[in-house]
């Protein structure tokens, strides 16, 4: 069966936007693992509160890029409250208790968006209508908007992190907890602030999404199950393998897509994920000392 | 200026430390000698919050740190050097100095005289300051931990082992710094296995043996008197 051009180019416009948006919910997913060694099995729930809290504003405001401030500072003041009140005192305990502890905040915060939302779906308006042609499609501006807006909070981020003053107390406890506090970084703070962040940008995803899927309670199981493959596939902690496999798992899932049912190209990532595991545990992306300073995650030494 | 009374300390249900009294003055090199698993590192992991004592008292400048979280400590003015090094393996050098560089209330100018001082006494360094940390051999990943640790500008920094599986060039540089280190007032408690180091380069000495401080003395008298050394280090 020969697959036409057009389709192939089409998909990976797809793969690219998805992926885009996926890989800023994982960039935090992969940042608080990173950090604390915890897995946040409540991640996508903080997209889905995000895009409620978004939609609200937006009901009220009708500006859709305050709603995404709005939606982003609500959400990471949340997240750090969260995690003061909930991770910090689990912290350095086995790892299950974190993730019971997440997949509980999960649940709470479901029943919580099902209580003062209900049940059924909202829709964000699109800020930006336009289209443009693409073979024998209209394909929306705003879905090429979304990917360049994502990449763009990824790309600052990553400019903080290498450039910015408190950038590197993220990095430094990231390699060695210990020996970050001994060098007189306030560990305890640097966690919530990273908790915060990561919340932040998965309002932020929820947020871009919305118009594109619209915004349930239940939407956020989705995002941690793709975030969590997309993590495990990169590399545990490791933000640029997050960011490449989250483009990757989404491009496989889109061409997939050309062949089968969108929803059996799902299929895909799941094969991705036991293969990485199986073959490569450490994920496909993994940075190590020699290749430059731009890596900065490696074996913990404790 | 720190002062330990008395500290015993558990690894578990393993009793490391039973009952270390030891005190550092203001600009004071004091060696810490013994052998393999006596306490010695465990003594500055305790001083440095790494390891809560369970009886006993930590004191710096006057007041009480036992249990207090590394980063305060570093604060109020301890560094500390482990013997591992702890490299930020995948920070380059400069990123790894940044680490003591980057705090509020450091002005840029006093940062860059920071900096400078230490690539004037590590060379090296500056050579290598784009180099990830996890790249350097492990006497100038040695001198990378002393010169980080420089940064925080301490009153006084804790040497766990510096010259451990180094060469003799790397060992005099190691001595060299130590020199500098005083003459600008900072105070040191130097835990080691090298004697002839230790006795140079500190004016008192204590000998640790199975966690108890079993000998004090001014390192003059250990140099002019070298039966204790045999007695307790067999050297």
């Amino acid at each position: 069966m020969a697959i036409p051009f057009d389709q192939i180019l089409i998909q990976t416009v797809n793969g690219l936007v998805n992926g885009m948006i996926l890989a800023l919910v994982a960039s935090g997913l992969t940042l608080i693992f990173g950090i604390m060694d915890v897995v946040n099995f409540a991640h996508g729930d903080l997209v889905m509160l995000g895009a409620f809290v978004g939609a609200t504003t937006i009901a009220a405001t009708g500006s859709f890029w305050l709603a995404f401030l709005v939606a982003a500072l609500v959400i990471a003041v949340f997240g750090a409250a969260l995690q003061a009140s909930t991770l910090r005192p689990l912290l350095g305990r086995d790892p299950l208790t974190t993730i019971l502890a997440t997949f509980g905040i999960s649940l709470v915060l479901q029943k919580y968006a099902l209580w003062q939302w209900g049940p059924s779906a909202r829709k964000i308006q699109e800020p930006i209508t336009g289209q443009f042609a693409m073979f024998y499609l209209e394909y929306p501006w705003y879905r090429v908007a979304t990917a360049f807006f994502a990449g763009a909070i990824i790309g600052a981020f990553w400019l903080f992190l290498k450039y910015g003053r408190y950038g590197i107390w993220i990095r430094a406890t990231m390699q060695d907890r210990i020996m970050a506090s001994a060098m007189g970084i306030p560990v305890p703070l640097v966690h919530t602030a990273v908790f915060a962040i990561g919340a932040a940008m998965a309002a932020a995803s929820g947020v871009l999404f919305g118009p594109l899927g619209g915004v349930t309670q239940t939407m956020g199981f989705d995002f941690t199950l793709r975030a969590f493959i997309v993590v495990v596939v990169g590399g545990m902690g490791n933000l640029g393998g997050s960011i490449l496999a989250a483009i990757f798992i989404s491009l496989l899932e889109a061409y997939a897509s050309i062949i089968v049912s969108p929803s059996q190209a799902v299929i895909v990532s799941f094969m991705a994920l036991i293969l990485t595991l199986l073959f490569r545990p450490t994920g496909l992306f993994v940075p190590t000392p020699s290749s430059s300073g731009a890596c900065w995650r490696c074996r913990r030494t404790s | 200026m720190l002062a330990l009374e008395n500290v015993h300390t558990y690894y578990g249900k393993s009793h490391i430390l039973h009952g270390v009294s030891i005190e550092v003055r203001p600009g004071e090199v004091v060696g810490l000698l013994g052998r393999n698993g006596v306490g010695k590192s465990t003594t500055l992991k305790t001083i440095m919050g790494l390891v809560r004592p369970a009886e006993g008292r930590v004191a710096f400048e006057g007041r009480g740190i036992g249990g207090m979280a590394p980063h305060r400590l570093a604060h109020l003015g301890i560094a500390y050097v482990p013997e591992d090094r702890r490299i930020f393996r995948l920070l380059t050098v400069l990123e790894n100095l940044r680490t003591g560089l980057d705090r509020p209330g450091l002005t840029d100018r006093r940062r860059e005289e920071l900096l400078q001082k230490v690539y004037g006494s590590f060379p090296v360094l500056r050579e290598r300051r784009d180099q990830a940390g996890g790249t350097l051999s492990g006497g100038e990943q040695q001198m990378l931990a002393i010169a980080r640790a420089m940064m925080l500008e301490p009153k006084i920094i804790l040497l766990d082992e510096p010259t451990e599986g180094l060469m003799p060039r790397m060992v005099s540089q190691i001595r060299d710094i130590i020199q500098v280190l005083h003459r600008d007032g900072v105070a040191i408690l130097l835990v080691e296995q090298n004697v002839p180091l230790t006795l140079e380069a500190s004016s008192r000495v204590y000998i640790m043996e199975k966690g108890v401080v079993r000998h004090h003395a001014p390192a003059a008298e250990l140099r002019a008197n070298q039966a204790v050394i045999h007695q307790y280090l067999g050297v």
